[in-house]
């Protein structure tokens, strides 16, 4: 397989405006057949209005979106039947049962009778609502069962590719990690899944890769390994007071450290690698640590370090 | 087929949204039922130009030409410009009606009415019925009841009688009174009275200065009593002839006042004797009142019209809470979408009209088509109009629902719909307490249009026949109207379609 083929959906130079204000600024990416993409970003950056132009709800102001070589149009339908969205609001109705809003949905997708039901009940399985739950009226929902629902509506014509506008905003861990067992059992079975969020533990946890939107534009897009690698590793320990006096030999040894001999407390930014050898190097020099603390890298400093700021500013 | 879905689905959430359905269907009824308890039998009905006067008729006798005096004075009645005479069938009746203020008085001819006209005399052994101010009621065996509580209206009353009573008994009296001219007894007595001078030439055979004219009769008849008999009638005839001549813009005999004054009737205006009828319903729902005729007409169109609101809530609910972009992810096409909002309504809209119709025929006595009606004719009245009725509905509501972005901006766009139209078009007042021109206004209101049909299929006592003409125009103008909110909500679709984009 090439790696044209692999690719499902191809964004080319997508700009979006709201008046004179520029949501989406020639925004260009390519995703993978079968992965699990994730759209990382603020508030605002633009990341429901670009999932918003691919799933064809709305049009861009300049540029283009295919998915599998087909440009995605407001108006074509056969398009919208490959796609399965999930909004991030409650979008289904209150006064259905759960089940009830999967077969509605279904029969709009053009399904019936015993593969309607099958999927309807394979949904239900999947997003933890099989029980008694689902022939209960979904206004009687918890936040998280109502966010499974929302994703289980999507899922319910076997969409090619899966795109999720936050779908885990106000949910309890419980709720969430069953949000991501379903992501993840869907992109198992073969379904593209592009995840929008601005948790960055939710794009850690879930995405082959990640794209950081900002004020529009994409400012880094690349494997989780990668993204971090812009970062570094911060090792923070601190000495007994006995061994104060061998602070010394820490300088000379590691030009980089930072220290504070006052509270015997030192600081290290390298690589994640080199943690083995200074602890190596303390113990040689039979220097007592009180403490030590790994500040690991995560998204949020890869995306500090790329914007000056934090993500959920 | 997704339309049908879709319609289903928006069926189902209406029947489970109990609260909804019960405003939908209950709501228009109640209003009708509490509107009609309290209005009075004359709402919805055109004022009177007419001075309606009640009369009950209980004379047993007979006066002039056989025909009972009673007869004659309400003959009178109905002759006068300006007078409608209702005729009432009882006296519990005619009490009730006094008693519950519907009438301000009603004038009662007694059975011994015609028997004491006919003792009506200028004679001293006749009843003498006139006093300064006009006719003692009592002496002719002639009653009015009054409802206190309306004084000035019963005085008018009482004195529309006076003049009536007065025209019927006057000529009456003066004739008979002209008659007597010729009688015997009176020759007699004018024979007594007049005395005449006799001339010098004739002393010799009258040795008096005087003799008094029933003398000088038999002086001229020789003393033969047939002959003077024949004089004294030549007397009476000679001074009737003499009367008539000196009077001859009078029939002094007539006793009628025409016949009297020899008036020919000019009026331009003939009018209607009407027998009094039960307008105000039975029972506790007052059923079969008049009123429902107008109220039940009125709120179906009125509330077919609400639903616009009541839909494009649902459509702008749906639009806020995300389901109906939801909608737009599937592989659905948008008038597709939009048929499925549309048809619902047309449901709701006829299942409503069919509710308020049925609910009026069987709990309120509510009139609908004539006996005379064909299969054909109930099939215009109770489908075709219904449903161009509901399609403009449906079309409103669509446009409106699509065109509102929010809550407030439906509230505003469907004001005009609902509330303004519904006022213009006399579903809130009736037309006939509007002012003359506004009916004309109300042509410019689907609710002025839907009404006029529907109140042609309800018609009032009063109607004989149906203007089938009126409701296939009405149908015709509601199912243009609705064809044109389609084009509009089509030619405005793409924008809105692509609204959040």
């Amino acid at each position: 397989m090439t790696q044209a083929h692999s690719v499902i959906l191809k964004i080319d130079n997508v700009t979006k405006l709201h008046g004179q204000f520029k949501a989406l600024n020639t925004i260009c990416l390519e995703i993978n057949r079968g992965e699990i993409f994730g759209l990382l970003g603020p508030n605002g950056a633009g990341k429901s209005t670009l999932l918003s132009i691919l799933a064809g709800a709305s049009k861009p102001s300049s540029g283009f979106t295919w998915l599998d070589g087909m440009e995605i149009q407001p108006n074509n339908l056969k398009l919208r039947a490959r796609i399965g969205l999930v909004p991030q609001d409650f979008a289904f109705y209150e006064d259905l049962t759960a089940k009830e809003n999967l077969v509605f949905f279904g029969q709009l997708f053009g399904m019936h009778g015993e593969v309607l039901n099958n999927k309807v009940n394979e949904i239900l399985k999947i997003i933890g609502l099989d029980d008694e739950k689902a022939h209960q009226y979904s206004k009687y929902f918890s936040g998280g069962m109502k966010r499974r629902l929302n994703l289980g509506i999507a899922l319910v014509h076997s969409p090619d590719i899966l795109m999720l506008d936050e779908p885990t905003v106000g949910v309890d861990p419980q709720s969430r990690n069953r949000i991501f067992e379903a992501i993840k059992t869907i992109n198992a079975m073969g379904t593209t899944v592009i995840y929008t969020t601005h948790y960055m533990e939710e794009a850690e946890a879930l995405c082959n890769r990640i794209a950081i939107l900002n004020h529009g534009e994409i400012i880094a897009c690349d494997t989780l390994q990668n993204l971090l690698s812009l970062t570094q590793t911060t090792i923070n320990f601190s000495i007994h007071e006995n061994d104060q006096i061998k602070s010394g030999i820490l300088q000379k040894k590691l030009p980089e450290l930072k220290s504070d001999p006052l509270q015997g407390s030192y600081s290290l930014t390298s690589h994640k690698n080199s943690t083995p050898d200074i602890i190596n190097l303390l113990v040689n020099e039979k220097i007592q640590i009180i403490n030590l603390h790994l500040d690991s890298p995560n998204l949020e400093k890869v995306f500090l370090s790329l914007t000056g700021r934090h993500l959920r500013d | 087929m997704q339309s049908f879905i879709i319609a289903k689905k928006e069926l189902t959430l209406l029947i489970r949204d109990k609260l909804t359905a019960t405003v939908l269907f209950g709501l228009p009824f109640a209003m009708i039922l509490i509107l009609g308890l309290l209005l009075g039998e004359g709402f919805g009905q055109k004022t009177d130009d007419l001075m309606r006067i009640s009369v009950l008729n209980l004379d047993k006798g007979f006066g002039l030409n056989n025909k009972p005096w009673a007869q004659h004075a309400i003959e009178d009645m109905v002759s006068t410009p300006n007078i409608k005479v209702e005729i009432i069938q009882n006296k519990e009746l005619a009490e009730e009606l006094v008693k519950t203020g519907k009438r301000a008085a009603v004038i009662i001819f007694n059975p011994g009415f015609s028997d004491r006209v006919n003792e009506c005399s200028f004679l001293s052994t006749g009843v003498n019925p006139f006093h300064r101010d006009g006719i003692y009621l009592e002496k002719l065996q002639v009653s009015i009841v009054k409802d206190n509580k309306q004084p000035a209206t019963s005085a008018i009353i009482e004195s529309v009688c006076q003049i009536a009573l007065l025209r019927i008994v006057m000529p009456w009296m003066i004739g008979k009174a002209f008659e007597k001219l010729g009688d015997p007894e009176f020759i007699e007595l004018l024979g007594k009275e007049v005395s005449l001078p006799v001339p010098p030439s004739l002393r010799l055979l009258i040795p008096k200065d005087k003799i008094p004219l029933g003398e000088l009769l038999e002086l001229a008849s020789g003393k033969d009593v047939v002959l003077a008999k024949n004089y004294r009638e030549k007397v009476g005839a000679g001074i009737q002839t003499a009367l008539t001549g000196q009077f001859k813009n009078y029939n002094l005999t007539g006793k009628s006042w025409a016949s009297l004054t020899r008036s020919v009737n000019n009026a331009e205006t003939v009018n209607t004797l009407t027998t009094f009828k039960n307008e105000d319903g039975t029972g506790i729902l007052k059923r079969g009142a008049i009123r429902y005729q107008i109220l039940v007409p009125s709120f179906t169109v009125m509330f077919a019209f609400s639903l616009i609101l009541i839909s494009g809530w649902i459509f702008v609910a749906e639009k806020r809470q995300g389901t109906f972009n939801r909608l737009l992810s599937t592989p659905v096409s948008t008038p597709s979408i939009l048929l499925g909002k549309f048809l619902p309504t047309i449901i709701i809209s006829l299942f409503q009209i069919f509710f308020l119709l049925g609910l009026g025929k069987v709990l309120l006595g509510l009139k609908i088509g004539l006996p005379s009606w064909a299969l054909s004719d109930w099939m215009i009245a109770l489908i075709i109009l219904p449903l161009a009725t509901s399609f403009c509905v449906a079309s409103f509501s669509l446009l409106i629902g699509l065109l509102s972005k929010n809550e407030t901006q439906l509230a505003l766009f469907s004001s005009v719909p609902v509330c303004l139209f519904a006022l213009i078009g006399g579903c809130i007042f009736p037309w006939e307490m509007m002012p003359d021109n506004a009916k004309s206004l109300a042509f410019l209101t689907p609710q002025g249009w839907a009404l006029d049909a529907f109140r042609e299929i309800m018609p009032s006592s009063f109607d004989t026949t149906t203007d089938f003409q009126l409701i296939w125009k009405s149908t015709l103008v509601l199912t243009g109207m609705g064809f044109i909110l389609i084009s509009i909500t089509w030619i405005t679709l793409g924008r809105i379609r692509f609204g959040n984009s």
